[in-house]
């Protein structure tokens, strides 16, 4: 098995309207991890995932999938593969287990329970057509059909955008299933919150080039957070402007905010000494994080 | 299985469609040969001759006097092969370009499935479908001939014309196949193949009655089609092989036209 699931050296891909694609891209994703490939609108990231699946041709640079070139090897890469969009449109004029049985003979057959299965545990109704059903219940076809012959490799393209909390959970619960018997998942999107429970590492796309690989811990400790903290009495905004990744530091009445980058643990104890009615830390915005890495910090920009 | 690979799916999604072409185009065949034992009076021989041989000419009524001219004529001279020219240009036309401009046919080739065989199952597909136009056109014609009055057009007349007419419509649906898969536009396949048909209809009836244009009727679909009076002579066996040869030029060059090409978003 190749050690890179996924390897680009250079990849460069050019729209004839001059419009932006890839300006050399140095992708590795190791075999066995999650990997979140994160980047704003038009960074990129469809136009990679179009090059790994052959859909469309990088201009220049090398490109391997599975130790294969997606060009040459297509049809038996691709075996190998699943693969789900986010905006996942089929021909509305069919069920979704009429579908799925066309899909997975595709594939050679995929056996009828483990469709079954699957579309249980998402709660999919297989006998109502496809146009019938919300963009949530067509997006739980989608899964099914990506997971069902058991890939090697998962390339899923902004694959929970709009879906519900109940799916969004059942979408990790699958990705860490497929990561546990050992398969590796390439997932792309512009959301933090989408990548963050399952991702080992995180890639940072923008502008047609990778920006930084991190792990998901370190991003998390990189990342700014806006913190606001309501205490049961007036206290002193000295005691926190000192603190260390603490930086807007504003003091209204009772109310303290903040934005917090790298630990916790010293604004907490700054905190314990008054009595804290009310904490509220939230999710780190990803365009947060593109501030932290485009504000200057260039010796951190590397593959 | 109708689900077990693209060929068998490319019939399946036809299955509403198919039996409605199939329908329209055996029954507007039917009628318009019902109606030739009221047009075969000599009244309706003499209003025609009033008529200036150009405008029939024009209109592919040369002679409809007999039955195999009028079934020339009327029925596969026009409206026959109008009908069958749109449903084979659209059929070619979907059969990538449609399935391209839906957005739906990245899911099929993110499958282990190359582009030619994708291409070629879909295109056989839709030859597929023209055969059973022609199938059931000919089931339908040649034990009705007798009720009709078109006894004296011989079987091997009836079947060599629907021969002829299904390598006419082949030659539409891959030339619209051959246009979509080349550049991932519908419009752009349905546009330019119904040009080709008009040019090609106007190069068998009106250009040539022009001596300086005669020529464009060795180069028309409709010519390959019509030319040498199948109903009559038989399989026109030049007017055959142009068609076939040119079906087959069409479904490779669309065929690696699109297996070149980035698809589009």
């Amino acid at each position: 098995m190749a050690e890179s699931a996924i390897s680009t050296e250079d990849l460069r891909k050019t729209y004839g309207r001059g419009s932006r694609g890839l300006a050399g891209l140095d992708l590795q994703v190791k075999t066995g991890e999650v990997y979140g490939y994160l980047g704003p609108n038009g960074a990129g990231k469809s136009t990679t995932i179009r090059i790994l699946l052959d859909l469309i041709r990088p201009t220049s640079g090398h490109v391997s999938v599975l130790g294969l070139d997606p060009r040459a090897d297509g049809v038996a890469l691709r075996r190998r593969l699943g693969y789900l969009a986010g905006d996942f449109v089929v021909d509305g004029r069919q069920t979704s287990r009429q579908l799925l049985t066309y899909l997975g003979n595709l594939r050679g057959g995929v056996a009828a329970a483990r469709i079954t299965a699957l579309a249980e545990r998402l709660d999919l109704d297989l006998d109502r057509p496809v146009k019938s059903l919300s963009k949530g219940n067509r997006q739980k076809a989608g899964l099914v059909q990506a997971f069902m012959h058991e890939p090697e490799l998962l390339i899923l393209d902004e694959p929970t955008s709009g879906l519900d909390p109940f799916l969004q959970q059942e979408f990790v619960h699958l990705v860490r299933e497929a990561k546990r018997r050992g398969a590796t998942v390439f997932m792309s999107s512009h959301v933090m919150s989408e990548v963050q429970q399952t991702a080992d590492r995180v890639g940072i796309i923008r502008d047609g080039r990778l920006v930084t690989v991190e792990s998901v811990e370190s991003l998390r400790e990189h990342a700014v957070r806006s913190v606001t903290i309501t205490f049961g009495g007036i206290v002193d905004p000295e005691a926190f402007v000192q603190l260390p990744g603490f930086t807007d530091v504003t003091v209204t009445g009772a109310t303290l905010r903040g934005r917090l980058s790298g630990h916790t643990d010293e604004l907490i104890k700054a905190a314990s000494r008054y009595p804290v009615l009310d904490l509220l830390c939230e999710e780190p915005d990803l365009e947060d994080i593109f501030f932290h890495y485009y504000a200057g910090e260039n010796g951190r920009v590397a593959a | 299985m109708l689900l077990r690979n693209v060929f068998a799916k490319s019939l399946w999604d036809a299955r509403r469609s198919l039996p409605g072409w199939t329908l329209a185009i055996v029954g507007l065949a039917l009628m318009y040969s019902a109606f030739w034992p009221s047009v075969n009076s000599p009244a309706m021989a003499d209003a025609l001759a009033a008529y200036p041989a150009g405008v029939l000419d024009a209109l592919n009524a040369g002679d409809l006097t007999t039955p195999a001219g009028y079934l020339g004529g009327s029925v596969y001279g026009l409206l026959v092969p109008l009908l069958v020219a749109v449903f084979m240009i659209a059929a070619g036309a979907r059969s990538i370009a449609g399935d391209e401009d839906a957005g739906t046919i990245d899911l099929v080739l993110a499958h282990p499935v190359s582009r030619p065989r994708l291409a070629l199952q879909r295109l056989g597909g839709a030859l597929t479908a023209m055969a059973v136009v022609t199938a059931v056109l000919s089931g339908a014609l040649v034990p009705l001939r007798g009720a009709f009055e078109l006894g004296d057009v011989p079987v091997s007349g009836f079947l060599a014309m629907n021969l002829q007419l299904a390598l006419f419509g082949a030659v539409f649906g891959t030339l619209a196949f051959a246009i979509g898969a080349a550049t991932g536009s519908r419009g752009v396949a349905l546009g330019a193949s119904a040009a080709v048909a008009v040019l090609g209809y106007l190069a068998n009836s009106v250009f040539p009655q022009l001596t300086a244009l005669e020529w464009t009727r060795s180069v028309s679909v409709f010519h390959w089609y019509l030319g040498g009076e199948p109903l009559t002579n038989g399989v026109q066996w030049g007017g055959v092989t142009a068609m076939l040869a040119t079906t087959a030029v069409l479904a490779v060059a669309g065929t690696a036209l699109f297996a070149r090409r980035d698809l589009k978003s």
